[in-house]
């Protein structure tokens, strides 16, 4: 058995018991399996037969696979059917996905949730164990059952029956049936014992083969319906402001001067202090928490936005509009990195002492900015209230939060709320939260009995993100004859308690003899989230900007001075990725003047430990001309997640977090003025384009080939800032120690 | 007020305030909803549709401003999807999210009607498009091999 077996055999049988043949079948018809254009599960439409929860069978043999995890762009969609194919072993360009419906899931015993849990709703990390498990089991059950109906139909030993490809052999008489043929009865099958999945080693599909997506054909001919393409009879649309200082009330709002604008229908006001009753979601903090708006509804959206454009509004700003300015927050920020945490992190041994009685001190301040994720589909979502039910169709990152968001304000209770999972148009963390479904039934639910579509702006949109937190922190370090650090101090001043600080590479290696990490509050009104890889964006820098001073200082080679650091870390991964980037980059090879290369590595989300997480080492090529300008020429990456399940996908989610690396460090920040977010669009929110992009050389020779596949949308994003920073330091001797690095003067 | 349009070959009568961007006339009133909003201010090229062959930002230009004109949008690039572009964006696996995707290709087949072989410099001039999933390594490599293909094929007709 792989290690996948070994880490949830106790979730193994729970399956088991659950997915299979232990569970009473209901046969429905699936209309999804002849069109995912819109790939929400349907209950009605014809043909296809439901072999388990997650598995229907047509008579043409197209197999629908229902997918847990929203598709917001890293494949998980097709990631899921392919476990599934591999165990069901049927042929693979018969296979189509959909999403699950919660809507199911209460009538049918959490028929979804009680094996899943609540995290596997999430678009991200369809290849941890236990979904892995999940999916495999449920295949590997579906095909057995299959073969049991063929050899009840043959009256043959159900050992003589092979499946392959979407059809059952029986070898001793030579005669064959098709899965489609069969699906009917086997759904009526109950397996005395579950099959076991195959070893990782005989896998076929897994680890073999890169399809091209499930959803590209839908995607390449404009067709895939994302939340903003759902379209319903008689649906009106919104356009909404919610208040310009986060956690601000509205004063007051003059609909009579635009109520005879042309198509207005009404406004809808929404009010952060109207009782709800509270349902428990996974997130239910300030992030999801209700904001004081207002909606105009209309025919058409031009209609909206323009009465939106003309409706007099007055906020009352409340405390938010004490911070004047960005560099007001900033300072205040520094300040506090003077004073010690308020919460020990971690502490071992006893760096204060140590520090005190160092002649040799390293010691650097650095700060990370307020970032939107900007996902290229604005927020959105539809409704259609009644006074009895909610029905809501949404492009969620996690479908189970974005669900019971939607049953705490429709107020009508899980069993008549209703889930449609649409495809996601980028997330990066912002969609997680579901602060979206509830403005959209919160608007919809004064407008009963017509479906509304509410659209953010950009502009809204990104002056009510739930952002990326600005952090400050301070390093300092004693080191020792060697040059490398006897003892580590860090503070960190950011907006919520959530650090990650003691989940960095060097605070856990043993290398540093004394280590204390210490954090502060620091309270603002500005909302925050999830964005691609929480506190590790910011953290990478902050410990691979430091780790490369601290070699600047000691006279050692960056490269040199972290293999010497990694040295006694048992995860040999890390070592590897270091060697193999240096190696393919040409690291310490001579560049003409002006360019120079810079390295970093780091791991998310290890948790501390060791073979845990992605590890993923860069090596940035910068050219800064005399004049100051920045040019990432090329950007090397290795990295090592244990093992691949399709590598194309694994490249492609590599390069895309690259790019977003890049684009963060480069570009982005969020100001503040008078409380208000400043930046509101592409304008004055800089993205990489074509030509901005660096050379992006991916290297899979580090892979340890450990069993597990872990994770790899999140872990490039962190390495890629700290990269270049470095390699500015070696072409201009400037230390960037704060971003976006497009404010710093190069020349 | 009344505006005739021609989109896609086809001809559609709207009844719409002729200052209504391009982008929601398709979107809301003709229902073809391939063509996305992104900005809104022309900066992110999700809205991208032919306006007489050329590249369009949909989501700044008044609807009245293209009544005689012809308008190409994803829907009606070619037909079953089969412009040389859209299956080379299936085979690389080109799209992530995939939001983004349709005002990238309408770009492209534009610069490959303009530029029938580009170079690297072609397409980083004629690409400005916004896709935050970065998806752009792949973009490129399926211009320039759609542009090999559409060669081939041109090679073989004549």
């Amino acid at each position: 058995m792989s290690a996948i077996g070994k880490i949830t055999r106790r979730k193994f049988v729970i399956a088991a018991a659950t997915i299979g043949g232990g569970m009473s079948i209901s046969i429905r018809f699936a209309e999804a399996a002849f069109s995912n254009r819109e790939p929400w599960a349907r209950a009605t439409g014809g043909g296809a037969v439901e072999l388990s929860p997650w598995i229907d069978i047509a008579p043409d043999d197209t197999v629908v696979v229902r997918v847990q995890s929203p598709e917001s762009g890293n494949g998980v969609m097709t990631q899921n059917a392919m476990t599934v194919a591999e165990e069901l072993h049927c042929d693979w360009t018969k296979v189509r996905a959909e999403f699950i419906s919660l809507s199911r899931d209460l009538p049918e015993h959490k028929v979804y949730t009680s094996v899943s849990g609540m995290g596997a709703t999430f678009a991200g990390r369809s290849t941890l164990p236990d979904r892995m498990q999940l999916l495999l089991q449920a295949g590997a059950s579906a095909r057995e059952r299959l073969k049991t109906a063929a050899a009840e139909r043959w009256n043959v030993p159900v050992a003589q029956i092979e499946a392959k490809n979407s059809l059952l052999t029986h070898g001793p008489s030579g005669r064959s049936l098709r899965f489609g043929e069969v699906a009917a009865r086997a759904a009526t099958v109950r397996l005395t014992s579950e099959p076991v999945p195959k070893p990782s080693s005989e896998w076929t599909l897994l680890g073999r083969s890169n399809p091209s997506k499930l959803n590209n054909p839908l995607i390449v001919s404009g067709s895939a319906v994302y939340g903003i393409d759902v379209r319903l009879p008689g649906m009106l649309y919104a356009a909404l402001v919610q208040s310009p200082v986060h956690g601000g009330r509205l004063k007051r709002c003059d609909f009579d001067a635009i109520k005879n604008m042309p198509g207005v229908r009404g406004i809808a006001i929404v009010d952060p202090d109207e009782p709800r009753k509270r349902v428990k979601t996974l997130f239910d903090g300030n992030e999801n928490a209700p904001q004081s708006a207002v909606a105009v509804v209309a025919d058409h959206y031009w209609q909206a936005c323009k009465a939106l454009e003309a409706l007099p509004l007055e906020w009352d700003d409340r405390s938010g509009a004490q911070w004047k300015t960005t560099d007001q927050i900033y300072r205040g920020a520094l300040a506090a990195l003077d004073h010690p945490g308020e919460k020990i992190e971690k502490n071992e041994g006893d760096a204060l002492k140590v520090l005190e009685q160092s002649k040799r001190i390293v010691e650097a301040t650095y700060l990370t900015p307020f970032c939107d994720q900007a996902p290229i589909e604005p927020l959105n979502g539809t409704a259609l209230v009644t006074p009895n039910r909610v029905e809501v169709w949404h492009p969620a990152a996690m479908t189970q939060q974005a669900f019971l968001t939607a049953v705490e304000e429709g107020g009508v209770g899980p069993e008549n709320t209703y889930f449609n999972q649409t495809y996601v148009g980028g997330s990066f963390g912002r969609r997680i939260f579901a602060d979206d479904v509830r403005m959209v039934v919160a608007i919809a639910k004064r407008f009963m009995g017509r479906p509304v579509q509410v659209i953010w702006s950009r502009e809204e949109m990104m002056r009510q993100g739930r952002y990326r937190n600005m952090t400050a922190a301070r390093f300092k370090a004693a080191l020792n004859a060697d040059g490398l650090p006897e003892a580590l101090l860090v503070r960190t001043v950011r907006q919520d308690a959530q650090q990650g600080l003691v989940s960095s590479a060097y605070a856990n290696l043993g290398t540093i003899p004394h280590v204390r990490i210490e954090s502060r509050e620091f309270p603002l009104h500005i909302l925050w989230g999830a964005y691609r890889a929480p506190t590790y964006n910011s953290n990478a820098f902050f410990f691979e900007s430091f780790i490369d001073e601290c070699a600047a200082a000691a006279g050692i080679d960056p490269l040199e001075y972290r293999h010497r650091l990694l040295a006694r870390w048992p995860d040999e991964g890390w070592r590897k990725c270091l060697a193999t980037v240096a190696a393919k980059s040409g690291w310490g090879k001579k560049l003409p003047k002006g360019q120079a290369q810079g390295i970093a590595i780091s791991n998310w989300s290890m948790w501390s430990q060791p073979r845990a997480g992605t590890t993923v080492a860069v090596v940035a090529t910068v050219e800064v001309t005399s004049n100051g300008e920045l040019r990432v020429a090329q950007l090397d990456l290795a990295f090592d997640c244990g093992r691949v399940l399709n590598r194309d996908a694994v490249l492609a989610q590599l390069q895309g977090g690259m790019i977003f690396g890049a684009n963060m460090s480069l570009n982005e920040e969020l100001n503040v003025q008078d409380g208000r977010i400043v930046e509101d669009n592409f304008d004055r929110y800089p993205m990489l384009r074509m030509a901005d992009t660096p050379h992006l050389r991916v290297h899979f020779d580090a892979l340890t080939g450990h069993e597990r596949h872990n994770e790899v949308g999140e872990p490039p994003v962190g390495p890629i800032g700290p990269a270049i920073a470095n390699a500015i330091f070696r072409a201009t001797g400037k230390r960037i120690r704060s971003m976006p690095f497009r404010k710093h003067d190069l020349r | 007020m009344q505006i005739r349009l021609n989109v896609n070959g086809g001809t559609r009568e709207v009844d719409v305030d002729p200052t209504t961007p391009l982008l929601w006339v398709l979107r809301d009133h003709l229902g073809m909803t391939g063509t996305k909003f992104g900005c809104g201010i022309a900066m992110c090229g999700a809205c991208t549709v032919h306006v007489n062959g050329s590249a369009t930002r949909s989501c700044r230009i008044p609807v009245e401003a293209v009544a005689d004109a012809q308008v190409t949008t994803i829907e009606g690039l070619a037909p079953d999807a089969t412009h040389p572009l859209q299956q080379v964006w299936v085979e690389l696996n080109v799209p992530q999210c995939g939001y983004c995707q349709a005002g990238m290709l309408m770009a492209a087949a534009a610069l490959l009607k303009a530029k029938p072989k580009p170079t690297d410099d072609d397409i980083d001039a004629a690409i400005t498009n916004i896709c935050r999933c970065g998806t752009y390594p792949r973009v490129r490599a399926a211009i320039h091999r759609a542009a090999d293909a559409m060669r081939s094929v041109t090679v073989r007709q004549s």
